[in-house]
């Protein structure tokens, strides 16, 4: 089972990056774009922290391993899941949804998991090279336990972004123009810039239950920083499980209002 | 001969939002909007064979797109029992999935990016089709097809009907059991309606696959299906041969005849109304159990003046035409 | 002219009714950014004691609720849409049309804001409540948003087409479109009050259009400067408009021009 969706995936991924690959000079603007981008945000913390040294009791060196964690999951996120759920909310509006439901495979797997934009890895990188900056200005030991609990939070911190992404598309079933239900998204991605506590009660709380993307950089970043307890890790863990159950649950739910099925 | 589609009193209402223009009503509807329930499908039963091909026949709107999609499994329906190949298509179990597909004519299955030949290799591995058979079941369609210069390209560079063929090999890769096809010629010129005619006939002729197919082209219907389902605002009004449908439908026949002086036509009056009138040739629409008497008539009354006189069936248009604008059918 | 305008509005009108939801949600976008940075103020005032440059907490609240709404009503998305009217060759007929297709951007710009203002007026109080904002408005602060706002709105509107002709000559708007967003991003007084922005970066904030199109409206509507200064920046904005109105008629007729000898 396990392998036939590898296999799937790896066919998936195969086919897509092929076809980037033809067209070079996308692939160069679109690196040029992510790093104006990258580029300017960093720009603008560095602005708040010509102000100070500490916010919030992060440091500029733990801001940048923060950042280059952003970077790595919405660069994770913008080339997996990201396209696909845009395709899926294309096929819902086309109704060529219709061809994914009769496919003998499990359709969660075939709407979440089909279309790729590798380019965007390219996030990814400089995430890293972010984090990597920002752990030789923070001068301190890396311990192993570090950084596998920032390996483990930033699993967790994807699987919430995979559900809360996947969700949103769900959505679709019910609502029309639904393009615009990532702009949701997009809105909360922003925020995720910042460590979430600096932000007043109900954003945290936003950002750290039903759009979770908040808790999903924050977390690893902490980790990564050594501001992570086990307490903390196993938080995180036990809500990805739980959001994961409630998206699959919230799936088949949406799949039989649209088939016309009483739920 | 076994059954492999049945369908007993299949029901699905439809629940849809009221819209009328203006800006003060758009505004209303903003605050409350106001549903109203429509029937599609209002209780419908067949069963068909294997092997069969079946044109399934409806004005716009009668429940045939609605029926099909419950039979290949998308639509959950409001009542009444269907069975394909023995599953009930919208438990979709991958058993069933794995044997059928559906076919539609206005919408691709294909990403358009790729070339579909990357499109069918993930098909492949989607339903598990072993490589050999896949290999030989892509080398099928793309002869019958005459696929191979389409295959490679981008799906977006390809025309309507080219496009077309290429959804009907995607559609057919994992050789399925039962195929429903949804206007599967629709917007294509008429050659290449030919072509996916010519197709669908041999690829039924090979694989023994039971095909139902809606078309509003005529010529599709009478080029594949031996017999037609008729629906009509939801309700079954007719089940049977193609060519029984005529003389069920339509209480009528047409006698044409030419006559060698051309002139006169109206004289003919008398034998039945007069229906069209092309210089020297009238056609007489007569009722269905008149028709040879007026025609003995007709010959013996004109003789010498008469060049040729045919007794023939309404075409099947008009048939269906005259089923779908007449209220009560019998 | 304007039974034309009547005609386009109630069009909008209509189609802006069916997508109710969605139209809320853009407001997220109004808001959000001012909130992130708010925040992010807020926790550098609280490690400096209090203040950061003359700004407290509660004035950092009020130059941001200000900023949430000067946002709101000068943004113009639909310039992006272009790009996707051209590819798709929807231009075509729009241009054979006797009106300029300026107006229908302006007409979907109106409708839009007029919807969506019901829910920014509320999130904006919470904002204000929340962070306790402090406004030091008077009358005439009052009196010069008004034209200032209109100002940075027709001025960020036809930059924003300026950006979207590019459409004329490359396929690849999407990255002129970035550079655009994210100079403004840093200029315009999104990530700080312009008067905070620090050395080289400030006197740029001046020079660039795009304090003109957030910066000033907001400065002016919290009572963040003088009568004079006020003024002054309020010439800029004029200038701008001026500038970017000639730059849109010059880049606009070129772009036409390129575009049907192109053969669309």
């Amino acid at each position: 089972m396990i392998r036939r969706y590898g296999r799937l995936l790896a066919l998936f991924a195969a086919v897509e990056t092929q076809y980037e690959l033809e067209y070079r000079v996308n692939l160069v603007f679109n690196v040029l774009q992510q790093l104006v981008v990258t580029g300017t945000s960093l720009g603008a913390v560095l602005i708040l922290f010509s102000y100070t040294t500490t916010m919030n009791g992060w440091s500029v060196a733990e801001m940048l391993i923060l950042i280059g964690t952003y970077y790595i999951v919405q660069g994770v996120a913008d080339s997996t899941v990201g396209p696909s759920v845009e395709r899926l909310l294309e096929h819902i509006r086309l109704g060529t949804l219709d061809f994914t439901l009769l496919k003998p495979a499990n359709s969660q797997f075939l709407v979440t998991m089909r279309h790729f934009k590798v380019r965007n890895l390219f996030g990814v990188l400089t995430g890293l090279i972010i984090i990597g900056i920002g752990l030789v200005q923070l001068n301190a030991a890396l311990s192993p336990l570090q950084v596998l609990s920032f390996i483990l939070a930033l699993a967790c911190g994807l699987g919430l972004v995979y559900c809360l992404l996947h969700c949103l598309a769900t959505l679709a079933f019910w609502f029309v123009r639904v393009e615009n239900l990532l702009v949701i998204y997009g809105a909360f991605v922003d925020a995720a810039r910042f460590p979430v506590d600096i932000y007043p009660g109900w954003l945290r709380l936003t950002l750290s239950s039903i759009a979770p993307i908040g808790i999903a950089v924050t977390v690893p970043a902490e980790a990564m920083a050594g501001k992570l307890d086990l307490l903390g890790l196993g938080a995180i863990l036990v809500a990805t499980i739980l959001a994961w159950t409630f998206t699959s649950w919230f799936w088949k739910f949406g799949l039989r209002s649209y088939t016309g099925a009483s739920a | 001969m076994s059954a492999i589609i049945e369908v007993r009193d299949l029901r699905k209402t439809f629940r849809v939002s009221e819209r009328e223009s203006g800006l003060r009503a758009t505004l209303r509807a903003f605050v409350k909007r106001r549903y109203t329930d429509v029937p599609a499908v209002a209780g419908i039963s067949f069963t068909i064979d294997a092997g069969e091909i079946v044109g399934f026949l409806g004005p716009n709107g009668a429940g045939k797109t609605t029926t099909l999609k419950a039979l290949s499994g998308l639509l959950y329906p409001t009542g009444g029992e269907a069975r394909v190949l023995g599953f009930v298509p919208w438990r979709r179990e991958n058993a069933y999935l794995q044997q059928m597909t559906l076919l539609m004519g206005n919408r691709s299955q294909l990403v358009w990016d790729i070339p579909a030949a990357d499109s069918f290799r993930v098909l492949q591995e989607i339903y598990k089709i072993p490589d050999e058979q896949f290999r030989r079941t892509l080398e099928e369609l793309v002869e019958l097809l005459d696929l191979e210069p389409l295959v490679h390209k981008p799906v977006r560079q390809l025309s309507l009907g080219e496009r077309m063929k290429v959804e009907f090999a995607a559609g057919l890769l994992h050789s399925p059991k039962v195929a429903f096809l949804d206007e599967p010629t629709i917007g294509l010129d008429v050659s290449m309606q030919a072509k996916i005619r010519k197709f669908v006939a041999e690829h039924n002729r090979r694989t023994g696959a039971t095909v139902l197919l809606t078309s509003h082209y005529m010529a599709d219907v009478v080029a594949l299906c031996k017999r037609v389902i008729v629906i009509h605002r939801g309700k079954l009004l007719y089940d049977g041969g193609l060519a029984a449908l005529a003389s069920r439908m339509a209480p009528y026949k047409l006698i044409g005849v030419t006559l060698r002086d051309g002139a006169d036509g109206d004289g003919l009056a008398q034998y039945g109304e007069i229906a069209s009138r092309d210089d020297a040739r009238v056609t007489l629409h007569v009722p269905r159990d008149d028709a040879p008497s007026r025609a003995a008539r007709l010959v013996n009354d004109l003789g010498d003046r008469l060049v040729d006189i045919s007794v023939e069936d309404p075409p099947i248009e008009d048939v269906i035409d005259k089923v779908f604008t007449s209220e009560s059918v019998s | 002219m304007i039974a034309t305008y009547r005609t386009l509005l109630v069009g909008q009108f209509q189609q802006a009714s069916q997508y109710r939801v969605s139209m809320f949600l853009y407001l997220l976008f109004s808001l959000i950014r001012p909130i992130i940075f708010l925040a992010a103020w807020s926790a550098v005032a609280a490690a400096r004691g209090g203040a950061v440059g003359g700004f407290t907490v509660a004035d950092f609240a009020g130059y941001y609720v200000c900023m949430g709404l000067v946002l709101h009503f000068t943004t113009a998305w639909n310039a992006y849409e272009f790009e996707f009217e051209v590819a798709q060759g929807r231009l075509s007929p729009k241009l054979l049309r006797p009106l300029h297709p300026l107006h229908y951007s302006v007409v979907e710009n109106l409708t839009w804001k007029a919807f969506t203002a019901f829910g920014l007026f509320p999130a904006l109080v919470v904002i204000a409540i929340t962070f306790h904002a402090r406004f030091e408005t008077q009358w005439w602060n009052v009196a010069l948003f008004v034209p200032s706002l209109l100002l940075g709105a027709a001025l960020r509107f036809f930059l924003g087409w300026v950006v979207a002709a590019a459409a004329f000559w490359t396929t690849r708007v999407n990255a002129v479109v970035t550079l655009f967003d994210r100079t403004a991003f840093i200029f315009a007084g999104q990530i700080a009050p312009l008067a905070l922005m620090p050395g080289i970066l400030q006197t740029l904030s001046y020079v660039l259009p795009f304090g003109y199109w957030i910066g000033v409206p907001t400065d002016i509507l919290r009572g963040g400067a003088s009568l004079e200064q006020s003024l002054v920046w309020m010439a800029g904005q004029v200038a701008w408009l001026i500038a970017s109105y000639a730059l849109f008629q010059i880049v606009w007729r070129a772009g036409v021009r390129e575009y049907s000898a192109a053969g669309a």
